[in-house]
């Protein structure tokens, strides 16, 4: 099962990821190549009614008025028909693609909900959307248009060649010929274009020039303020220009193959008119002959004008094949491995959490981000985090919550291995309140409800009152249900991560990370918020990241992350006393603290 | 039927003729071989009825064919070379063009939008009018060109006959141009849906932690799944309504074929049709629309390049700032009755009035909301006020050229936009043609030189995607250098308010510093305690300027600077336990 799962590319693999039966497809393409054969009705209906002209004129026989009129109309109800049926597949086919669609984004969606955390970073939620949304739309028009009419077309091409060869193959062969010519100048310049790696650079071209415009609008006022013109900012002027001569030069290159493939296709007459006339020569008194050559003139250049469309099947394809591989690539990922067995999982002891010689790298080959990290946070204790940005301490947070696994050694809470319990029984041991909040598009009653779903009205008052948040969303028009964000209000910072832990405080759980939990506040609500904090952290087991070293100062435990390794720990007395990093730091930022814009000249003077 | 033209070609129809002429010239030359054809069969024909047949006369009909068929490689080759060609052309101007425009507009109508939006504008957008203005476009013109010259000639060869072919082309127009304004209004019901659609994505990726932390994959995913289902069954929806109509119209097309046979059977065994003709119009009456049938199944693409072109076009037309002025050697900045609000929104600034000297430090403070980052956004000229006005010297900005003003602010904003290029011309955005020693120098003022030095290529070490990340702290002493660089006699300042961790603080600080020696300088202060050496603190609230003076004078007061600075002296000293 798992073989055949690795093995199926394009189209089938597409369809066997969003789940949907194939069924209404295939009806789609079997409808469409009945529409695209009666859709030749009409023609036959005229070749009809020519040969019984041509019969007429040269036995002389009287015009059988009533057999051309029967033809007249089945011309006109064999292209009526022909249309009916080219709707239904089309309905068809756009239901069937919207639905694959939606199903692939879902699949792809649910995935990435299974997934370590730390995959879905800002970086890669770009690529993720681009997957989701670009290149997923792709494949529609694919599905919807250019495979059934691909599947139609050829379908109709192979019937009517049939046809065409057991009429006169002569005729056939001249009708063939310049059909095959067109297609084989195409196919030459398609092979000069993926050996000049055409393809890719178009791509690249693309994606450089995509990046660069996106670029200039967010850098605008840097731009604005430094007074660079357009031209002066040289990568996109440059950019522009030479996805203009890239793309000129790919028309040059494309141009002869084109040309030579729509004139051939085009002239299908031309070839057949010739070959015609021989033969004809040869027997002028042969009616039938006539009939025949005349039943190639007019279905040989209604066949070759379908033809037309199946020029840019194969592009696409390699465009619907590089989407899916994207896709491909999200769903290879792996989920965090979680143990099943609900309820079966060890027992927690207490909430103590200790790292056992933990290493983290966030690639298998990587540089090291975390080397030989071993502590223990006690419970109802603070333990804190120090030092210079880059050092380690967000990835040591980051583990805890399980947003990767470790590379090496491990990390018990409660005695218990976290790779052990399930994701669920995790994250109830947990709450966080993180530099940037996340709020959603909701009320605001609802978001601070997501620390306990079910909770009443008044317990996540309590809990706002706790944060001290209550006041300000009293004051907002609706009060607790006013929506934030889209078409909603928008709140500050300092109230974003107010509501952060008024959730956090709700949903009361026995460990506690905190990173860089009161990063937005301002004079006016940093006092606030505080208050919040020291509420929230009361008994808990708590992880701590602060850049104020004043904050952190009475922890229990101060540990002093420097390049992926604790360097000291301690309390804050006594890693003073140490004469370490940790009192650089501390000097540093009562430095900070004390400083103010423009004294410069005092301090000279002093 | 002109606006549409208008918008494709973003206002300059014109750029059309050549593309149409050329198509529609190699459209005819496709048509030409088959009235050989139907010499061809005329002279069979007549054979049949008279017993003499011109073997000679039938070749040179083939001759002509051939002749015709040299004559569409020629055509085709101009047509498909000038088309592409110009159509490239002119999306890179257009896009050139464009960048130019957006760079002269408010930063505010810049920042009212989606940076996303813009960009998008910047690419699909072009790229669609760019495949509609190269193919679609001249393809249908050409095409519908062609089918009323030939039916024009076919009419006078026999009415009846050509009016048999002709009569579905203006139904089919007229459903065409129907269908536009139905193609508009679904199109906006799926936009919104998309819209919703790409909120919702957003929000399951950027709320992941959050939305696992507290259970709620189940919820979050199907409130995606109702997103995704519901823009789904708004395409269905969409293709149900266009769909039917597309294909009518290619139907009642392509019905000339039909009707003709049905018509001619009727008039040549009536007699008043002879079967020469018949065969005339039997043979070149089902290639005319050949050509239109085959650029109409692209209608709809067509119809949504409109709306790009429009798009680009409401950009375009959007004012740039106006004033072409001197910037005055005054650098005084005052305030006058100032009133600003974002758009239609509630004003945001009520007549604000303030004087900043020369050479003076002015911090503007207050809760977050009450205007201080408006004010500083006012004086970099990102927007102008409603009403009143802001001067520098005896100027009104508006009437100094954006360029001259901007040469004479320097600003550092805590969001600092780094360009994916190397650290020496990041740098040398603050003055084009510095040298390699200015460069360095202003790094080393701005604490800089020492970690650019540890970067893999040093002052060429490429920054951004693909290069190397910086912190959030070293990044802003980019910036300084920059504004050190540029040397200009007015600093604006806004403090960070994220904490940096205390080495790159005391870094920034000093830095910051340098930068504002002798200058004019307005900063936006979180923590009071790094202006309380301000020449002048405007405490603001609420819109309005509501305390003034010096830090001693506003503690004194015993208003609402009083009670922040004791609020934070208390959070300051705070510590946990």
């Amino acid at each position: 099962m798992k073989q055949t799962t690795k093995t199926k590319q394009g189209i089938p693999r597409l369809l066997e990821i969003s789940g949907e039966k194939p069924s209404p497809f295939v009806a789609s393409i079997l409808l469409s190549t009945l529409g695209t054969l009666c859709q030749l009705v009409p023609f036959l209906a005229v070749y009809q009614v020519m040969a019984a002209l041509l019969a007429h004129a040269a036995t002389g026989a009287a015009i059988d008025t009533a057999a051309m009129l029967r033809w007249a109309l089945v011309g006109l109800a064999g292209m009526a028909s022909g249309y009916v049926l080219a709707y239904l597949s089309g309905m068809l086919a756009h239901t069937f693609a919207y639905r694959v669609i939606c199903g692939v984004r879902l699949k792809v969606a649910a995935h990435i909900g299974r997934l370590p955390l730390g995959y879905v970073t800002n970086n890669a939620i770009g690529k993720i959307k681009q997957v989701l949304e670009a290149d997923v739309e792709q494949i529609e028009a694919f599905l919807a248009h250019q495979l059934p009419d691909f599947v139609s077309t050829v379908v109709m091409l192979e019937g009517l060649f049939v046809i065409m060869f057991s009429q006169n193959v002569w005729l056939a062969l001249a009708c063939l010929l310049p059909i095959v010519v067109g297609f084989g100048c195409q196919l030459v310049v398609m092979l000069k274009i993926l050996k000049s790696g055409g393809l890719k650079e178009n791509f690249d071209a693309l994606e450089k020039i995509n990046a660069s415009s996106i670029q200039y609008v967010q850098g605008m006022p840097s731009i604005k303020i430094f007074g660079q013109t357009v031209k002066s900012f040289r990568k996109f002027y440059d950019d522009i220009v030479s996805y203009r001569d890239f793309t000129t030069r790919m028309t040059e290159m494309i141009r002869p193959g084109y040309v030579c493939f729509r004139v051939f296709v085009l002239s299908v007459a031309t070839f057949i008119v010739p070959v015609g006339l021989l033969l004809f020569l040869r027997q002028p008194a042969d009616v039938a002959f006539v009939t025949t050559f005349l039943f190639f003139l007019i279905l040989g250049p209604a066949a070759a004008t379908p033809t037309l469309k199946l020029r840019s099947f194969s592009e696409s394809m390699n465009v619907i094949g590089e989407g899916v591989r994207r896709v491909d690539a999200v769903l290879a990922e792996k989920p965090l491995p979680e143990p099943r067995a609900e309820g079966a999982h060890p027992q927690m002891q207490g909430r103590d959490i200790a790292f056992h010689n933990v290493s983290f790298a966030y690639e298998a080959e990587g540089r090291p981000v975390l080397d030989d990290v071993s502590f223990v946070a006690k419970q109802g204790e603070i333990t804190a985090l120090v030092g210079p940005s880059g050092a380690g301490k967000s990835t040591i947070a980051a583990l805890i919550s399980r947003f990767w696994d470790v590379t090496g050694g491990s990390i018990e809470i409660g005695g218990v291995d976290i790779r052990a319990l399930p994701m669920e029984a995790l994250m109830a041991e947990m709450s966080f309140v993180f530099q940037e909040s996340v709020l959603f598009s909701d009320t605001i009653f609802n978001n601070i409800a997501l620390g306990a779903p079910g909770a009443s009205q008044a317990q996540v008052e309590a809990a706002a009152k706790a944060a001290q948040c209550h006041d300000f969303i009293r004051a907002l028009p609706d009060g607790y249900q006013t929506r934030i964000g889209d078409g909603g209000v928008y709140l500050s910072g300092g109230e974003q991560q107010r509501l952060a832990i008024a959730r956090a405080i709700l949903k009361n759980a026995p460990i506690l990370v905190l990173d860089e939990a009161t990063a937005f506040a301002d004079a006016e609500n940093e006092h606030a918020m505080q208050q919040a904090l020291a509420a929230l952290i009361k008994d808990k087991t708590v992880i701590m990241i602060a850049h104020r070293l004043k904050t952190i100062a009475g922890a229990a435990q101060i540990l002093v992350v420097n390049e992926g390794r604790i360097c000291e720990r301690g309390t804050h007395d006594a890693l003073l006393k140490q004469q370490g990093l940790y009192a650089s730091l501390w000097a540093a930022s009562s430095d900070a603290a004390s400083w103010t814009i423009g004294n410069a000249k005092e301090e000279e003077a002093q | 039927m002109k606006q549409l033209l208008n918008a494709i070609t973003i206002g300059e129809p014109k750029r059309l003729v050549k593309p149409v002429v050329w198509n529609a010239l190699a459209n005819l030359s496709h048509l030409l071989p088959f009235i050989c054809l139907v010499a061809i069969v005329d002279e069979i024909y007549a054979y049949y009825l008279t017993g003499s047949l011109d073997i000679h006369g039938l070749w040179i009909r083939w001759g002509v064919m051939l002749a015709c068929f040299g004559l569409s490689w020629l055509l085709e080759n101009i047509a498909c070379k000038l088309t592409y060609r110009d159509g490239f052309m002119a999306s890179a101007d257009g896009r050139i063009k464009l960048a130019e425009h957006i760079r002269k507009l408010p930063l505010g109508v810049l920042m009212g939008k989606q940076s996303g939006e813009i960009g998008n504008t910047m690419m699909n957008d072009f790229s669609r009018t760019e495949s509609a203005m190269t193919h679609v476009l001249p393809q249908i013109i050409s095409g519908a060109l062609v089918a009323v010259l030939a039916s024009v000639a076919l009419i006078a060869a026999d009415w009846r006959m050509g009016l048999a072919m002709f009569a579905g082309f203006p139904l089919a127009l007229g459903i065409m141009l129907g269908m536009r304004g139905l193609e508009r209004r679904l199109d906006r019901g799926l936009a919104a849906a998309r819209v919703q659609q790409t909120a919702k994505l957003e929000e399951y990726l950027g709320g992941m932690r959050v939305i696992k932390a507290y259970h709620m994959q189940g919820d979050h995913f199907a409130k995606l799944q109702e997103a995704c289902t519901v823009y789904r069954d708004a395409c269905i929806r969409v293709e149900r309504g266009v769909g039917p109509l597309n294909l009518l119209a290619a139907a009642l097309l392509r019905s000339g074929l039909a009707l003709m046979t049905l018509v001619g059977v009727f008039l040549v065994s009536g007699g008043s049709l002879a079967v020469p003709e018949f065969a005339l119009f039997l043979l070149v009456g089902t290639r005319v629309f050949d050509p239109l049938a085959v650029a109409i199944m692209n209608y709809s693409e067509l119809v949504m390049s409109g709306m790009a072109g429009e798009r680009i076009e409401a950009l375009m037309h959007t004012p740039e700032m106006d004033g072409s002025g001197e910037a005055p050697e005054d650098q005084e900045i005052t305030f006058e009755h100032v009133r600003f609000g974002y758009g239609d929104k509630e004003s945001v600034l009520w007549d604000v009035n303030a004087r900043l000297a020369p050479g003076t430090m002015t911090a503007l403070v207050g809760p977050s909301g009450s205007g201080k980052s408006t004010m500083l956004k006012l004086m970099a000229r990102f927007y102008d006020p409603t009403a009143g006005r802001v001067c520098f010297g005896d100027v009104d900005a508006r009437t100094i050229a954006p360029e001259k003003l901007m040469a004479q602010i320097s600003v550092v904003f805590q969001d600092v936009y780094l360009f994916q290029d190397s650290v020496a011309n990041n740098i040398r955005y603050g003055k084009a043609d510095a040298t390699q020693a200015e460069i360095e120098n202003a790094a080393r003022l701005a604490n800089c030189y020492d970690f650019i030095m540890q970067l893999s290529d040093g002052f060429e070490t490429m920054i951004g995607e693909g290069g190397s990340t910086l912190s959030g702290g070293e990044k802003q002493r980019i910036a300084i250098a920059r504004a050190i660089l540029k040397n200009a006699p007015v600093v604006l300042l806004d403090e960070a308010t994220s904490s940096l961790d205390p080495e790159n603080e005391a870094a920034i600080q000093e830095a910051i510093g340098r930068l504002v020696q002798g200058r004019t300088v307005v900063v936006i202060a979180h923590r009071l305690k790094t202006v309380r050496s301000a020449d002048q603190i405007l405490v603001l609230d609420q819109g309005q300027i509501v305390e003034r003076g010096s830090h001693q004078s506003l503690l004194a007061q015993n208003g609402l600077y009083a009670r922040l600075w004791h609020l934070q002296t208390e959070s300051e000293g705070w510590r946990i336990q």
